[in-house]
């Protein structure tokens, strides 16, 4: 689910930026840190907002001058239970693995109905009922994640399409 | 008597029934002056005797409960004989129910005072004599339960209401002593002894031990229980095959408890697992199959030993005339048949059909068909002997049986490798001592708490205490045994096996039934599905899993002096790494040299450029596969792909052919930006080339520039002479004299070029950096950096002027002499060679300033780049426009790519490219964002594509497209934007 969430980013800067672009320096930097990173507890898509840039502190010892922003983005941060939309991107006999934007998945066979089951014969390798529903790499599935493990600045989801109204889409 | 005390409370509690009801019925008399029951007396003596110490209590009771009894009596006649009163206790209940009646009579006649004060006499009387014989009484009670205690004392040990800690021996108690005997003969000594104690129990001198037992468990002894090491000696005299001459252990007080203990068999039930005591399976593992009704023999199921008659001795010993069997076998204890057994097979019908045909036969359908055999007596089941054995004769207890034994069970009985696992984690289950752990989350699936799920809070002793969080009990704490219990988790967890043959691999869970979980475990190609008991999962903790082996996946490794490798597969005991030639193979750790750990290796790909860990590059020749650089080691390059399925995805390369395709995704993103972190690049630079010589250009790569040059000597022994460079170095040049047949080393820094269309000669300097055109062309148009010098020393200008300002002079001067020469070599031919240089920077160094000061302002603005923000590339563009020297370049541009003369295309290429050729240095250093964002990931809303896609490839084309006439042109048709991309993509594919 995406939010806007209010956070902070301390920054820290060298003397020699010091100066009337120090606010544009300050800002690039944050943009360029957070966007697209993870926390793992979800992940920062954009900046939205920049509230607050406090007044620099220089460090003692260092000259380098700390600046702590205050900032709105917009994050996306996977449910357990939540249904999304990914795309696949390798399928394998255990299962496959999709993106739901920066987040990746994995549906493992357990978790894909008995119907569809994986064909190794066919190139490339998918799930497919003979039918219509073929999961393959880039076909669009809609999944409901169901265990979601974060890492350090890393996060991977388990998802199943054993339910109704989930699979290809 | 140690035990008098234990005893005494054991009465006392024995008796409380009686005295209650007792209490009951005397409470309704309100009497308490409880006249003396002297008569009584003399016949309750002669009952303690009997009863002994009762007495105690009694005595207490009969005061009460003899008050009405003894007063109805009274009234008959108090004189009445005591002897009439001896049954009086035994007939109390019948007295009692009489007394209803009998006490509302009395009441009249105590009032009456008169009587009462008479009677109160005698009672005075009696209590006296009462109390004189109650002090005997007690010496009396003494002296019985000194005499009669012990015999006593074993009825009070019957008593479960007696705390276990009083019944333990102490000091008062008689002493056991260990005695040395015949090994084996214990129980028959002891029966010998038994013997002769129940012959002299009712003669003169019975014996005076007290008791007399074995311990299978400390064969070559038998403990006697006596007060006096002397009785020992008495009680043991003349007994055969007992040594108590010998050294007599006298047993601790503190261990005899031990010593008596029983420790209680492990029950068996099919499918746990023994071994066997003695015989040709000695130590061999087998498992139970069912427990006979008798409960002394078990079936049990072990994997054969045979020969089939190759040794013809051990045949006959298995043969079926097997009857005279007892003497047979003790032979063969001798012999020991554990040395030189045959190894352990499964039974072969073959080899048994060969040798002993006769001694086959087939099952019968009834148990079982065609896989059951009896082969010399014995049976055999599905190749496996099946045999009934008493309990004696296997060891039940520390089987700890290993995975390799188990595992002969499990490969035929249960086909598959899920029930294979499951055996063999059940078993090391069994091991184990604790599964569960403070806050693992558990359910109880049986017994009356079934369906609550808690997050245990402490275990000890097979019994979890829980927090329930689920469940009718919820919030409350509640302990459950281990049985009945099994850990949960959901789909989706992130577990960590704890024990058996997956042990420490962690996985996903993806599907639970029951107790038994599916997890998948490995990444990419390993990936794997298990099952296991969740017993033997743990959540893992969340990150950083502790991996058993010492090396990881992708880890490069040492192989051996020449040979490295990178890690495809880590498994618990081997690794398998893929070495650089390509060969994947598998090692145990131990042939590991060590890891090698160099994260800065560089390495050039085949167009010159660098290739890091973390790029993208794509080979050239064969598969053209792509992949993320994983580790550079000399002129092999580790790739890893993702999307292919062999050896993990990891494949190696040379260097030399592969080319970086995404502009090297690390770098990219670093160079976006300047580390603020770190000193300002730009005054770094700003800092640097002031006042210093520029230095030589680094090379970059590929055939140096300078051979095949005519060239004048310039100065020195040669001087003035002609030559043609044929080899060089870094800072001499081997010339080839046109003049004198002799070829000369001479440092390049003595030669002049002489340019191949002007005729001018140049030097070494100007001809490797030829940046020094601008200078000319720039004066004519006003983008000079004649302009700007002045402008930019003014150092009114820009923020960035102010900062250098101070260094003016200095650079001035440092460069003085060298920048007329360069701005008078300033020639079309030249640009794109200085393009082409790639020294954007040190270009920058120069002249630029002025327009890098400019441009810098509104290309710098961050915001400009991404979408979301107001800001367009196109307002930032504009912005940059406002100082002078931009529109003007861009118009000169404009014109000049259309006259496309070779004079006029130097200065209009030159000035027309800088605001674009800037913008790439520029972005380079400080992640000025357009070209950056040109090129790594093109943000979708850069309103003006062309100018800055158009110079970007340019700059980065540079490399591959050297001639001016190309880049005129490309900028020529550079009205048509789309054209640019597509030579840029041509540049990279070279």
């Amino acid at each position: 689910m995406f939010f806007i969430r209010e956070l902070e980013k301390t920054i820290t800067l060298h003397p020699s930026y010091f100066g009337p672009h120090m606010r544009d320096y300050l800002i690039h930097k944050l943009h360029d840190d957070v966007e697209g990173s993870c926390t793992g507890q979800f992940f920062i898509i954009c900046v939205i907002d920049h509230e607050q840039i406090s007044p620099g502190k220089i460090i003692p010892g260092r000259g380098d001058a700390e600046f702590t922003i205050h900032y709105k983005a917009i994050v996306y941060r996977p449910f357990r239970g939540e249904t999304v939309d990914a795309v696949v991107t390798s399928v394998n006999k255990m299962g496959f693995f999709a993106e739901v934007g920066a987040l990746q998945c994995f549906v493992s066979k357990q978790a894909i109905p008995s119907e569809i089951p994986f064909d190794e014969t066919a190139n490339p390798p998918q799930y497919s009922d003979g039918g219509e529903q073929v999961i393959n790499k880039g076909a669009h599935v809609r999944m409901k994640l169901v265990g979601i493990r974060s890492d350090v600045g890393k996060m991977y989801a388990t998802a199943s399409i054993k339910e109704d109204y989930l699979g290809v889409l | 008597m140690s035990s008098d005390p234990i005893h005494d409370n054991f009465d006392s509690e024995e008796d409380d029934g009686d005295f209650d009801a007792d209490a009951n019925t005397s409470r309704d008399k309100p009497q308490e002056d409880g006249e003396p029951a002297t008569n009584a007396l003399d016949g309750e003596v002669d009952e303690e005797e009997e009863e002994e110490d009762e007495e105690d209590e009694e005595e207490e009771e009969e005061e009460d409960e003899d008050v009405p009894a003894r007063k109805r009596r009274r009234k008959l006649n108090h004189f009445f004989d005591d002897e009439a009163e001896v049954d009086d206790d035994d007939e109390e209940v019948d007295e009692e129910e009489e007394e209803g009646f009998i006490a509302d009579e009395e009441l009249p006649e105590l009032n009456d005072h008169h009587e009462y004060r008479e009677e109160h006499r005698h009672r005075e009387l009696d209590r006296q004599n009462e109390q004189r014989q109650a002090e005997d009484m007690e010496a009396i009670a003494e002296e019985l339960s000194r005499r009669h205690g012990r015999s006593r004392r074993g009825r009070g040990a019957d008593s479960g209401l007696v705390p276990r800690r009083l019944l333990l021996p102490s000091v008062q108690d008689p002493n056991i002593w260990g005695v040395k005997c015949k090994v084996g003969k214990e129980k028959e000594i002891i029966f010998n002894i038994w013997q002769r104690m129940e012959k002299n129990e009712n003669t003169k001198h019975p014996l005076p031990i007290v008791s007399v037992f074995e311990r299978e468990a400390m064969p070559g002894y038998i403990y006697v229980e006596a007060y006096k090491q002397s009785d020992v000696m008495e009680a043991l005299e003349g007994v055969q095959m007992v040594y108590p001459r010998g050294t007599k252990i006298l047993v601790p007080i503190k261990e005899m408890p031990d010593l008596l203990n029983v420790v209680k068999s492990a029950e068996i039930v099919p499918g746990t697992w023994v071994r066997f005591k003695r015989g040709k399976y000695q130590g061999d593992l087998a498992q139970v199959e069912n427990v006979l009704s008798n409960g002394l023999e078990v079936r049990i199921r072990a994997v054969p030993r045979l020969d089939y008659g190759n040794n013809l001795d051990r045949a006959r010993e298995n043969g079926p005339p097997l009857a005279p069997g007892e003497k047979r076998k003790r032979n063969n204890f001798k012999s020991n048949t554990a040395v030189g057994r045959p190894p352990q097979r499964l039974f072969s019908e073959i080899e048994a059909t060969k040798n002993h045909s006769k001694l086959l036969s087939k099952g019968t359908a009834s148990n079982g068909g065609s896989k059951n055999f009896t082969y010399a007596g014995e049976e055999y089941e599905d190749g496996y002997l099946v045999k009934d054995v008493r309990l004696n004769l296997i060891i039940t207890e520390n089987v700890n049986p290993t995975l390799e034994e188990v595992t002969k069970f499990a490969t035929t009985v249960d086909e598959g490798a899920e029930s294979l696992d499951l055996n063999a984690l059940a078993q090391s289950l069994k091991t184990s001592s604790s599964t569960y752990q403070v806050g693992d989350t558990v359910e109880v699936y049986d017994g009356e708490q079934q369906g609550i799920v808690g997050k245990a809070v402490s275990v000890h002793n097979g019994v979890v205490t829980m927090d329930v969080i689920e469940g009718d009990l919820k919030g409350k704490r509640v302990d459950v045994p281990f049985k009945g219990l099994r850990k949960r988790f959901r789909e989706g967890d992130q577990v960590k096996v704890t024990g058996g043959k997956y042990r420490d691999e962690s996985g996903t869970v993806v599907r639970i039934v029951e107790d038994k979980v599916t997890i998948v475990i490995g990444e990419g190609e390993d990936m794997n599905e298990v099952t296991v008991f969740s017993k033997d999962l743990r959540e893992a903790t969340e990150g950083g899993f502790a991996t058993s082996s010492k090396y990881d996946l992708h880890d490069l490794v040492q192989l051996d002096q020449l040979t490295v490798g990178c890690v495809i597969k880590v498994d618990k005991a081997s690794v398998r790494v893929l070495d650089q030639n390509g060969d994947a193979r598998t090692v145990i750790p131990s042939q590991i040299v060590d890891k090698v750990t160099r994260r800065n290796a560089v390495a050039t790909d085949r167009n010159g450029s660098e290739i890091r860990i973390g790029d993208t590059v794509k080979e050239i020749a064969g598969n053209t596969r792509s992949g993320v650089v994983l580790h550079i080691y000399r002129a092999f390059v580790f790739l890893h792909n993702r999307e292919m399925n062999d050896n993990a995805g990891v494949f190696v390369c040379r260097a030399s052919n592969l080319a970086t395709i995404v502009a090297k995704g690390g770098r990219v993103q670093q160079s976006t930006g300047p580390d603020l972190s770190k000193m300002n690049p730009a005054m770094l630079r700003n800092g640097a080339s002031g006042g210093n010589m520029m230095p030589p250009p680094a090379r970059v790569g590929g055939r140096d520039k300078t051979i095949g040059q005519t060239v004048t000597v310039r100065m020195g022994e040669y001087k003035g002479l002609l030559g043609i460079i044929k080899d060089a170095t870094d800072s001499t040049a081997r010339v080839e004299l046109h003049t004198k047949s002799k070829t000369i080393t001479i440092d390049k820094m003595k030669l002049g070029f002489r340019d191949s269309i002007t005729g001018a000669i140049k030097t070494y300097q100007e001809f490797v950096r030829p940046g020094g055109g601008r200078g000319d062309g720039g004066s004519s148009f006003s983008r000079t950096p004649g302009g700007a010098t002045p402008s930019w020393s003014g150092g009114s200008r820009t923020p960035q002027i102010d900062y250098s300002g101070s260094r003016t002079p200095a650079w001035m001067a440092g460069g003085g002499n060298r920048t007329p020469a360069w701005m008078a070599n300033a020639e079309g031919g030249r640009t794109p060679a200085y393009v082409s240089g790639g020294k954007t920077p040190a270009w920058g160094a120069d002249g630029g300033r002025s327009v890098y000061s400019g441009n810098r302002t509104p290309a710098w603005n961050p915001s400009s780049r991404t979408p979301y923000i107001a800001d367009s590339e196109r307002s930032a563009w504009d912005a940059g426009s406002k100082t002078p020297a931009r529109p003007s370049g861009l118009e000169s541009w404009g014109q000049d790519s259309g006259n496309s003369s070779t004079t006029a295309r130097t200065p209009g290429a030159y000035n027309a490219a800088s605001p674009e050729f800037m913008a790439p240095p520029y972005g380079k250093e400080f992640s000025a964002p357009t070209p950056g964002g040109a090129m790594s990931a093109p943000t979708p809303s850069a309103p003006t594509p062309g100018p800055i896609s158009a110079p970007t490839p340019a700059a980065w084309g540079a490399d591959t497209a050297p001639t001016p006439g190309a880049i005129g042109g490309g900028y020529g048709r550079g009205g048509a934007y789309p054209n640019t991309p597509g030579a840029w993509g041509a540049d990279d594919d070279q």
